[in-house]
């Protein structure tokens, strides 16, 4: 598989019901549930189901959309705001939404459902070759233009790098890492300072859900291993990981993260 | 012209007889190209196979193979690149020639070579049994250091510890050449690649970055340029360049004593640069190089097509065929309109690979990047690549050709007298890791694959997928030679994804891939 250009996917709603009264607008919704898939003549849609109330939480696409979908044999924490839109698949969508696969199997996590007719969706696919035809998501894009080589990278620079509950890099990250690494090289920095931070979430019925202990250390030292092994070995490394303030059930997700500063001296 | 060297059957033999056809070069009537013959091998030469014929194309013209690296035997056992990289055979070396060569020579030839060719070294010279992996699947012995290392030789520690299972081979727990010898060394058996159409598979184009999602990992780069690279050779990727291929080739397979000089080692990546291979003629469709034809079929428009690019269903397809053979007249001669369906049904697999949707499912490395688990979507969702179907870039993934419960095994029961061939592992991830995602932490495995390479948990039995072309030179297939045919591999997916082909859908497919 290879990292493409995010584009949002075209949903067209052919067939909508009025949505729930349970769960209103604008609530957020953070619970571990096992992922639902159900299929649809076109791509398939993903729902979890939290206190008798089914959730919308994203479709299949690509691997460069905003949101990915679980994986059956995983339970997913599920971080999301309902909104105020009508269902999709039988589900309240949630928006915005996180997911995170939780890493240990769950094989009791196995639904697929069936196509129904009512739960119809006109998708325009993003990326070809793919289950249909449609437009191109992106072309073999051209070689950016070459910068002058008396173009510095203004340093400092920060980036971020957000992580799933009690995760690591994964595949979306290596286009944030080229970036560190360029800001690095184009900059003739000194100095990488990386802070990555262990964090829990506050789930909607009260319990708060921490991630292991050590994944602010892991999260640390393998940002600075990989830059290490892609050859950034001249300049210095500080590395430290630290927990994040206690979670609010808002945007809990947000602390799960790394927060990378590439500086001269 | 033309010319033809006919395949490895004796049938085809007598074909080449019949049909007064030269043979070209030094290699022998059955098409095997011995190290050190010498001749030319012209620029384009044709080899038949099951299906029809194999091209092998050399575009810098006809290769004088005297004293060349890539033909000439280089180390103590006698062998040459070309052993196992045969013209007639894609550049790969089919289970029927090596049969062939076990009855020609019996058992002399070279590829049996007791390094790798044996099942274990120190195994009765002269008897089938010894050589039963690469007499029966086309395997040879890949014996690797545990724990890896990596290219600076720091070791790696690993995120498993390994036990084995069951030895047929007694090479991993032989107290010389297994896990307690004083080289503490894994033996696994896998097929050996077709060496042609390099340029696909060493691109620096599409999905080549400096960082892999998979892993993850920093991507290893080419020594001598610096430069990121595909990461897309060998059933591991342990090595990156045809050049460092090279190298690792000779010393292990060759036996070379020392290292090949510069000179030689740039003849051999030249010469392995400009070579292509695919099938040129259907038996039933004809030939496959026609001007107007399908603009992917064929060695010409193969070594033509632009690499480093990922396959879509407007622009670029993954294998361009077009719809010239989509709807095609009924002739009058009876020879013709079956022609003419067999292309009709070419066209159709075509369909079948491109759009036949199915649900991909706990393939880690793929369900695990991003997709979901499962993923509703087609062959073409992970044999993406432009003109060759492989991935773009480090196209390594577990689909479960080697581990288990997907892996082919022995069916054991009272009335089954065959016994498991292959080495079997049990795999133990340590809590503090991230589990196989489909598998979790105690895995069963006949190959982990990249994570003997690695020594990641996530990356057991994980294989680096392979090139679609000549596949009807070069049976057996998949990195352990688990399908003995077309119809074997279509049927593993079959079976492993639920897919329900219909026998037409079946049938069509392995038409397709059959003039790859």
């Amino acid at each position: 598989m290879t990292i493409t250009p995010r584009r949002a996917a075209v949903i067209c709603i052919a067939l909508v019901t009025s949505a729930s009264t349970s769960a209103a607008p604008g609530q957020q919704r953070n619970f571990v549930a096992c992922p639902i898939v159900r299929d649809t003549s076109t791509v398939p849609c993903w729902l979890a189901e939290y206190e008798g109330e089914l959730y919308f939480l994203t479709l299949q696409t690509d691997v460069s959309a905003p949101v990915n979908p679980p994986q059956l044999g995983h339970r997913v924490l599920v971080e999301g705001v309902v909104a105020d839109e009508p269902r999709v698949c039988g589900g309240i969508p949630l928006k915005p939404v996180v997911l995170s696969v939780l890493p240990e199997l769950d094989n009791s996590c196995s639904t697929m459902l069936p196509a129904e007719d009512r739960y119809n969706l006109t998708f325009e696919p993003p990326r070809p070759p793919g289950p249909s035809r449609g437009r191109l998501a992106f072309d073999n894009p051209a070689p950016p233009p070459a910068r002058p080589a008396a173009e510095a990278e203004a340093l400092p620079k920060s980036f971020t790098l957000q992580y799933d509950f009690d995760s690591t890099v994964a595949f979306r990250h290596a286009g944030a890492l080229q970036q560190i690494q360029d800001a690095v090289q184009k900059g003739k920095a000194t100095h990488v300072d990386i802070t990555a931070y262990r964090a829990s979430s506050l789930l909607s019925n009260g319990k708060t859900l921490l991630e292991r202990e050590d994944i602010g250390r892991r999260r640390a030292e393998q940002l600075a291993g990989l830059l290490k092994d892609a050859g950034l070995t001249g300049v210095a490394y500080q590395v430290r990981w630290l927990d994040a303030a206690a979670p609010d059930g808002g945007d809990d997700a947000a602390a799960r993260r790394a927060d990378v500063v590439v500086r001269r001296n | 012209m033309t010319r033809h060297i006919y395949g490895a059957a004796a049938a085809s033999a007598l074909l080449l007889a019949l049909a007064g056809i030269a043979r070209v070069g030094a290699a022998g009537p059955s098409g095997w190209w011995s190290p050190g013959e010498g001749g030319r091998l012209p620029a384009y030469a044709t080899y038949a196979n099951d299906y029809g014929e194999v091209g092998v194309l050399n575009t810098s013209g006809p290769v004088d193979t005297n004293g060349h690296p890539f033909f000439e035997p280089l180390g103590g056992n006698g062998r040459a690149c070309v052993s196992c990289h045969q013209p007639a055979n894609g550049m790969s070396l089919s289970v029927a020639s090596i049969q062939e060569r076990w009855r020609v020579t019996k058992g002399a030839d070279p590829i049996f070579a007791p390094v790798d060719g044996m099942n274990c070294p120190g195994l009765p010279a002269g008897d089938p049994k010894s050589h039963s992996l690469l007499l029966e699947r086309g395997l040879f012995r890949v014996f690797l250091p545990w724990p890896p290392a990596r290219d600076d030789g720091t070791p790696i520690e690993p995120e498993f510890t390994i036990e084995v299972v069951r030895d047929p081979t007694g090479c991993n727990t032989s107290p010389r050449y297994g896990l307690t010898s004083p080289t503490p060394t894994i033996s696994v058996y896998r097929r050996p690649r077709p060496v042609a159409n390099t340029k696909y598979f060493t691109h620096h184009g599409f999905g080549v970055f400096p960082f892999v999602g998979k892993g993850p990992l920093a991507t290893v780069r080419d020594p001598e340029t610096g430069l990121p690279t595909a990461m897309n050779m060998m059933a591991d990727a342990r090595v990156s360049t045809l050049k460092t291929q090279a190298v690792s080739a000779a010393q292990s397979h060759l036996e070379i004593a020392g290292a090949l000089d510069e000179a030689r080692l740039r003849q051999i990546v030249e010469f392995e640069s400009q070579v292509y291979a695919a099938q040129v003629r259907h038996r039933t469709a004809g030939s496959l190089m026609e001007a107007g034809g399908p603009p992917g079929l064929g060695v010409r428009n193969l070594a033509a097509g632009a690499s480093g690019v990922l396959g879509n269903n407007t622009t670029q397809w993954v294998f361009p065929v077009g719809d010239v053979w989509k709807k095609l007249a009924t002739p009058a001669g009876a020879s013709e309109a079956q022609r003419n369906r067999m292309r009709e049904s070419i066209a159709r697999g075509h369909d079948v690979f491109m759009f036949r949707t199915f649900w991909i499912r706990d393939v880690q490395h793929l369900n695990t990047v991003g997709l979901g688990n499962p993923t509703k979507r087609t062959c073409s969702t992970c044999h993406g690549m432009h003109m060759t179907g492989m991935d773009v870039a480090n196209g390594w993934m577990d689909l479960g050709v080697t581990n288990l419960p997907w892996a082919r095994e022995e069916p054991l029961n009272p009335w089954n007298e065959r016994k498991p061939q292959m080495p079997l592992f049990k795999i133990t991830c340590k809590a503090s890791v991230p589990p196989h995602a489909f598998l979790g932490r105690a895995i069963y495995t006949q190959d982990p694959g990249r994570a003997l390479v690695t020594g990641k948990c996530t990356d057991v039995g994980s294989i680096v997928m392979q090139q679609f072309r000549g596949l009807a030179a070069r049976a057996p297939y998949f990195a352990n030679g688990s399908a003995g045919s077309l119809r074997d591999l279509v049927d593993f997916y079959d079976r492993r994804f639920n897919i329900g082909y219909t026998a037409q859908e079946r049938e069509d497919l392995i038409n397709f891939l059959s003039v790859l």
